[in-house]
Parts: structure tokens; sequence; C-alpha cells
């Protein structure tokens, strides 16, 4: 079948924000008007480095696709490459010209990301400031939380019923925020249950958040003087199935009966199974989860909950540290902005503008 | 120094994270790479902490004849014929590994998940009670959405429709809310922990 | 002791008593409720009729086997219809004991439209830290899964070698029991661009609303419901649409006892 080549134009550009690798082929409506009576489904894209050399087939081209652009990836960074579309059949043997040079540049700012960068620096900013205030002295007021309020009351009851106090950090893993804030928590519980002399039980649902709740719990019965009753055997790692988990911290709370259950970190469907169980047995029980949903379950069978962000602010509260109600305050002032920048959302996308929307999305 | 070196750990690489998700270079995309592999590694790792951390745990319990020793033991004999099981006869389908999968552990699973239907009813009884406006709201809102959405309500429009209501309007309304203010907490203790404010998850002084 | 009285202190056995009734006898006799179609489930089945074949689908099985009676009839429903429109599908796992269910899952489904492991369809595997495998899969799925489920490299399966990362997939669709999509949403899609779809638990279902609302999801099939209305749009009646009885029932007891518990509420602040 003898090869014709047709005007049809294909057009290649350097793929903005990425690595170097990457070329955009996009091409005008299919079929050409040459293959208008046939309208092949399917197209080859091909590709050569030189206009004259071998082209390769390296994808395919549907007639149907909307988007009309191809990727090609893996490319090397700097060098020409060249592109035509093919279609052959037993009556027809069709090229289109041949599209390029285009190299595919690196590039080293994500310009699509702006809007990002914006956020983090003024994020940042007043997070930073808050902690140089903090650092400085500045009183900050942080409102009272009752969940935390109650916490040495919940302690003490456990010492007077003299019963074991028991902590979860439920199933997130040591690099979720959640668990960052249940072990600074953690740390402060341990503290106090040192200096009364209570048991405080830890099964737990994730190796490394087991070795990093071991390090916080002794470090915690060190500050409060009581080095020597810390057992390590009481923190321990269970399993990571999730409900082989809440089976076996239901199994603790029935044997060993605590009065006082914290529950801090992040829950999923084992959330109710444990606090129901500890409701059944009467104990106090307080939680604070990132999770909405499970704070919905905590809230019906828990005494206390930590809404939000409030679990994230415990630390901050307990701990009483400038700096950690600094950060605290930075992100309060953060919210008066998201709250005023909703309701300007909100009056503009009334009067049907958009560019208020664009300005958040990224590429 | 105990301290130092995590702390400057954790900030170079919270640091090269937070920079590289601008920088689309290829020199940021390897590097990228390397730690996300490395994560993995060390989580590996990890796991083998968890496992020898059990074992001495239950190990422990069983030689000293604590009350409840034999679950200690039944748990590390299920870890080592688990374990064999797997080694052995391998995890392909049709092997015993499968089968105690299939036929014991899903089972128990799945019945401890069951035990929610029953908890959720009786948290619902205690808890779902008009005790004021507010608690009427809340009461409502639930029987809606479980009689419109998951129960034979669904067909019938008015209550589909409003339980629909509830779910796209009040309730997501809240839950953004809960979920701007979790995130800005995350964002928090996520500059805390990479500028070394937040010290106690790395435990001893 | 009035009767009101005891309805505060009402033995919880009684309710599970109940509860139990309530799922166990629509198992035994068939009712047929109907089910009518959310349109968080019909956007699911809408983008992917719309897919052509060929097409790649990344299905990522990131649930334990505790959830196995609700995840699977709407795991079998979404793959029954992949591989009935001839859809390619890439399965993995972001938890351990994912990775002996969506193995299974993707093999049985797959074994009745004759469709060939390498070809039709791979398994991968599992990978832990969800974080860092979500983000490994957007530059190299080959860096995260050098080898598939059964040990051969992916080089040497055909289907991997059309796969490079999410640039090659045209779906995600993430089978949990907890809030995995999220990090589907948050490091997939926002940072690759690829649409992500979620199976869930009923219980997660109302955290991806928002989600779905802001267009980061294309929508979710929640539940043994979402299942059972992915089961009528297929127009393959499965095990959901058996479970949905004993579900509308067991909703209906318990919305009884809210009910019971409110007018013995009600009368003992009369009585008092």
């Amino acid at each position: 079948m003898p090869l014709q080549v047709f005007a049809f134009e294909l057009y290649i550009s350097d793929q903005p924000n990425d690595d170097g690798t990457r070329l955009t082929v996009e091409w005008d409506p299919l079929p050409p008007d040459d293959l208008r009576s046939i309208d092949p489904e399917i197209y080859s894209l091909l590709r050569s480095e030189s206009p004259d050399g071998e082209f390769t087939s390296i994808d395919i081209v549907s007639r149907l696709d909307p988007s009309r652009r191809k990727i090609d990836e893996n490319l090397a960074t700097g060098r020409s490459y060249y592109y035509k579309l093919a279609y052959s059949d037993s009556t027809i043997s069709w090229e289109s010209n041949v599209a390029g040079p285009a190299a595919p540049e690196e590039n080293w700012y994500n310009r699509s990301r702006t809007n990002v960068l914006i956020g983090i620096l003024i994020t940042g900013a007043f997070v930073g400031i808050f902690i140089i205030l903090g650092r400085k002295g500045k009183s900050l007021y942080l409102r009272p939380i009752a969940g935390l309020n109650a916490m040495d009351e919940a302690i003490g009851r456990a010492t007077e019923m003299g019963k074991p106090i028991l902590y979860s950090s439920g199933r997130g893993k040591m690099e979720r925020p959640a668990s960052i804030a249940s072990m600074n928590i953690l740390g402060s519980v341990a503290e106090k249950v040192a200096s009364y002399g209570t048991p405080l039980i830890f099964p737990n649902n994730d190796p490394v958040v087991t070795a990093v709740a071991q390090e916080v719990a002794r470090e915690g019965y060190t500050k409060a003087g009581h080095a020597d009753l810390y057992n390590p055997d009481n923190i321990y790692f269970v399993t990571d199935s999730q409900f082989g988990y809440a089976a076996a911290v239901d199994g603790i709370m029935m044997r060993e009966r605590p009065a006082t259950n914290l529950f801090f970190g992040t829950f999923e469907a084992e959330s109710l199974i444990l606090a129901e169980t500890g409701n059944s047995i009467g104990a106090i029980q307080i939680a604070g989860t990132d999770s909405s949903i499970q704070m919905a379950f905590f809230i019906v069978a828990c005494d206390f909950v930590l809404i939000g962000e409030e679990l994230f602010a415990a630390s901050g509260y307990l701990s009483g540290d400038p700096q950690v109600v600094g950060t605290l305050k930075g992100s309060d002032y953060l919210k008066v902005i998201i709250i005023i920048m909703i309701l300007f959302g909100a009056v503009v996308g009334l009067l049907n503008q958009e560019w208020f929307v664009n300005l958040f999305l990224t590429a | 120094m105990r301290r130092t070196f995590p702390i400057l750990v954790c900030f170079s690489f919270g640091m090269t994270m937070l920079v590289q998700f601008f920088v689309p270079s290829k020199l940021s995309t390897d590097a990228y790479n390397e730690i996300t592999n490395w994560v993995q590694i060390i989580y590996a790792f990890a796991l083998i902490v968890g496992v020898v951390g059990l074992l001495k745990y239950h190990f422990s319990r069983v030689s000293r004849r604590e009350r409840g020793w034999f679950y200690n033991l039944v748990t590390v004999a299920s870890l080592i014929v688990m374990s064999l099981l797997g080694f052995i006869g391998g995890r392909g389908d049709g092997g015993s590994f499968m089968w105690v999968f299939n036929n014991m552990m899903a089972p128990m699973q799945a019945t401890v998940f069951s035990l929610l239907a029953f908890f959720v009813a009786s948290a619902a009884y205690r808890g779902f009670l008009a005790r004021n406006l507010e608690a009427f709201l809340l009461l409502f809102s639930a029987v809606m959405i479980m009689f419109g959405i998951a129960s034979v309500g669904n067909a019938i429009p008015p209550f589909s429709d409003i339980a629909n209501w509830i779910l796209i309007n009040p309730s997501m309304t809240a839950r953004r809310g809960i979920f701007i203010g979790v995130g800005l907490g995350t964002i928090a203790v996520s500059l805390r922990v990479i500028l070394g404010v937040e010290r106690t998850y790395l435990g001893k002084e | 002791m009035s009767i009101w009285e005891k309805a505060k202190t009402l033995d919880r056995r009684i309710i599970f008593l109940f509860m139990f009734l309530g799922v166990g006898l629509p198992l035994l006799a068939k009712i047929g409720l109907p089910v009518s179609v959310t349109d968080d489930v019909r956007n699911v089945y809408n983008y992917i009729e719309k897919l052509e074949p060929g097409d790649i689908v990344l299905v990522s099985y990131d649930h334990d086997t505790g959830t196995l009676p609700e995840m699977i009839p709407m795991s079998d429903a979404i793959l029954r219809h992949l591989f009935k429109k001839d859809i390619r599908v890439v399965g993995m796992a972001l938890r351990a004991e994912g990775n002996g269910i969506g193995r299974q899952n993707i093999r049985r489904t797959s074994a009745e439209f004759d469709k060939t492991e390498g070809t039709d369809y791979v398994f991968l595997g599992f990978r832990p830290e969800i974080t860092a495998a979500i983000l490994g899969l957007g530059t190299s799925f080959e860096k995260v899964f050098p080898k598939d489920d059964r040990g051969i490299p992916v080089g040497e399966l055909p289907l991997m070698n059309e796969v490079s990362n999410y640039n090659d997939v045209k779906l995600v669709i993430s089978v949990t029991d907890d809030d995995t999509p999220v990090y589907w949403v948050n490091y997939a899609n926002a940072r690759f661009k690829v649409k992500v779809v979620a199976g869930l638990t009923a219980v997660m279902a109302t955290t991806f609303f928002p989600f779905i609302d802001s267009g980061q999801m294309v929508g979710m099939v929640a539940g043994l419901k979402g299942a059972a209305e992915y089961e009528k749009l297929i127009k393959t009646p499965g095990r959901a649409a058996r479970g949905m009885d004993a579900q509308s029932i067991a909703h209906l007891v318990m919305i009884g006892f809210i009910i019971i518990g409110n007018v013995a509420f009600i009368m003992r602040r009369r009585g008092k």
C-alpha cells in the first residue's frame, strides 16, 4: 500500500512543571479530512529522535478521546523529539506531517502550586510569630477544655477505687498528627498516674507507637519522681488487626475493670465497640479523635469528648509550654482568616463569579 | 545529643518533603523517591520490633504463670503456627495458610465487627433522648437518616429527600467545620514537630 | 419501680436479642424490600460505564477481614462491572489482610469472565506505609511493586508494561473500612490528579461527602446498601440485595427502641 502523507498537524509542547522528562502531544479533532470516509477508531502515535529517522509506535490514539492530548513520558531531558500520527489498513497507509522538534525542559519551580506556597507561608508566618511571642513570655489565653479538666478527676477516681487506667491511641500510625498529639497527652497522664501510684495499661495497635509510648510513659514517670513504678509490661503491642485489637482491649476491660478509659488518637469502626464496653463496666471515659465519624460514637458512649482540634490543643493545654500554646493561637487566627474567606467566597459565589474559587485550584 | 539528632533528622526530612512539593526537578523527584522507599523499608523493620516485643511480653507472662497465661500461650502458638504455615506451605490460594485465613481469622474478626450493630443499638437507646431542643434535633436527624437512607424509607421520596437533605446540608456543614479545625490542628502539630517545638514523642531527655 | 423507670435501666441484652432477631429473621425469609439508587453510586457507575475497553483501573484492598461481609458484595459488583466492560484491573493492598482478600476476590471474579492473569488483571500484593506507597506509585508502580503477588517481576507482565504511574490509570478504587481514601485523595488525587472512588463500610460514608462535593472524589459505594444499588445498576443481583432486607429491618428495630426510650423518658418526666 503506497504511503500517503497528509497535512494534519500535531502540536508538541514541553510539559510544564515537571522534571524534564515529558512532552505533551495534542491534535486537531479526528478524523482528518482525507480519512473522513473511513473514520478509523484507532491511530498510532509515533516518535523519533530525528525527522528522517525511524519512527516507533509509542501509544494508540482513540478518535473518541475527548482530551485530544497524550503525555509522552520517560524522555531524556534536553533531547529533541519528533512525532507523527499514523493509520493503516488494507486500503490505505496514512501518516500525518512530522511535528517537532521539541525537547523536554527541567523545571525548578512548580508554578501551578504557587497558591499552596502562599497558603503555607501565611500559615508558617502566623504560627512562627506566635511561637516567638510565646518564647518571649507573652501570656496567651487558652479557653478551658472540659475533657481535659476532667482528667484529674478521672485519674483520682481510679486511684480511690484502686483500679487501673486504660489508655488507647487507636489505630493511627506514628506519623499521624493525632498519634503525636496522643503521645503528648500520654506524657501528662503518665506523670499524673505516677504521682498517684495508679497502674496505667496501654495495649497497642502499632509497633512503632508502642516503642514511642513506652519512652513517653517512662519519661512521665521519671518526671514525677517515680521511675521505679514504671512497668514496661503494661504498654505492649497486641496486634495491628483492627478487630483483633478491639477484641483484645475489650477483653482487658472485662478482666482488669479499669475505672477510667482514655481514648486519644485515630479511631475507626472499633471506637464504639471499645466505648460501649467501657460504658458497660462503669468506667469514666474521655475521648478525642481526628475522625469526625468516630467523634459521634464517642459522644454517645463517653463522658467527655475533645472535639476536632481540641485533641491537638491538648498537649499545649496540659504542658502549658508557651511555644506550643503559641502554635495554637496561630491556628486560631488562621481560622478567623478562613472564616472571612468562606464568607467572602459565599458572596462571590452567589454573584456567579468563579475567579475566587479558581484561586484555590492546583493544576 | 540524644534529642538534638532526632530533631535535626526530623527537621531536615520535613523541610525536604515540603520543598520537594514545589520543586519538580529530577534531583528533587529522585530524593522524593528515595525517601518514600526508605520509609517503607524502615516500617518493615518496625514490624520485626513489634513481633519481638509481642513474643517477649507473652513469653514473660507464660513463664511467670500470670493470670490468664493460657491465652498468652495461645497467642504465641498462633503466631508461630501461622508463620510456619506461610513459610512452608506458601500463601497461595488453596493452601493451609489461606484456609486458616478464610475459615478462622475472617469469621472471628467479622464476629467482633458485627458487635457494632448491637452496640450501636444500645448506645442509640441510651443516648438519643429528647432532653432539650438540640438533643431532639439530633434524635430527629438520626431517625430520619436511619429510616430514609438505610431502611425502607429510602423508597419513599419525602423520607429519602429529607434524609438526603440532612446529610448534604447540616451534617456536611458541621463536618466541614470539624475538618477545617482538624486540618489546622494537623498543620500546627506538623509545624511543631518539624521545628522541634514538639518533643514529647521523643521520650527521654 | 414503674415500667418507665425500668425502661431507663433496660438490660442491654434485651436490645441485643431484638437486634439479633431483626438481622437474623429477614435472612431466613426473603422480603425483597425496594432499593433506590443514590447519586454517589450512580456517579461511580457512570464513570466506569464511560471508560473504554482496555482502560486500566487500580483497585486497592485497604481493609481487614473483619469487614469482609460488608465489603465483598461491593467489591464483587464493581469488579463484575469492570470485567464485563473489558476494563483491565490492577489490584493491590495497603493492609496486610487486604492482600489475601484482594487476591482471592479478583481471581474469583475474573474467572467468571475468563480473564487471564497478567494480561487482563494483575494482583501486585501488599505494601505497608500508606502515604509512602501512594506517593511512590505516582512516580513508578514498578519501584513500589517490583514483583506481583506470585513473585513474577512486573516487567514480565504484559499489563504492567503499560502501567508506569497514575497517568496510565483511569481510576483508583479504594475498597476500605477506614479513612484510607482520604490518603488517596490527599496524595494521589491532589498531587497526581488521578480520579478516586471509595468503596466503604456504611459507617464511614459521611466522612467522604465533602470530598465528593468538592469534586476530589468521583463518588462512593457505601456499605451493603451501596453494594445493593450497584448490583441493581449492573442488573446482577448478588449478596448485597439479600443482605439489604436484614439491614432495613435492623434499622427499624433500632428506631423502635429509640421511640420506646423517648416515650419512657417523657413519662418519667411527667411522673416527677
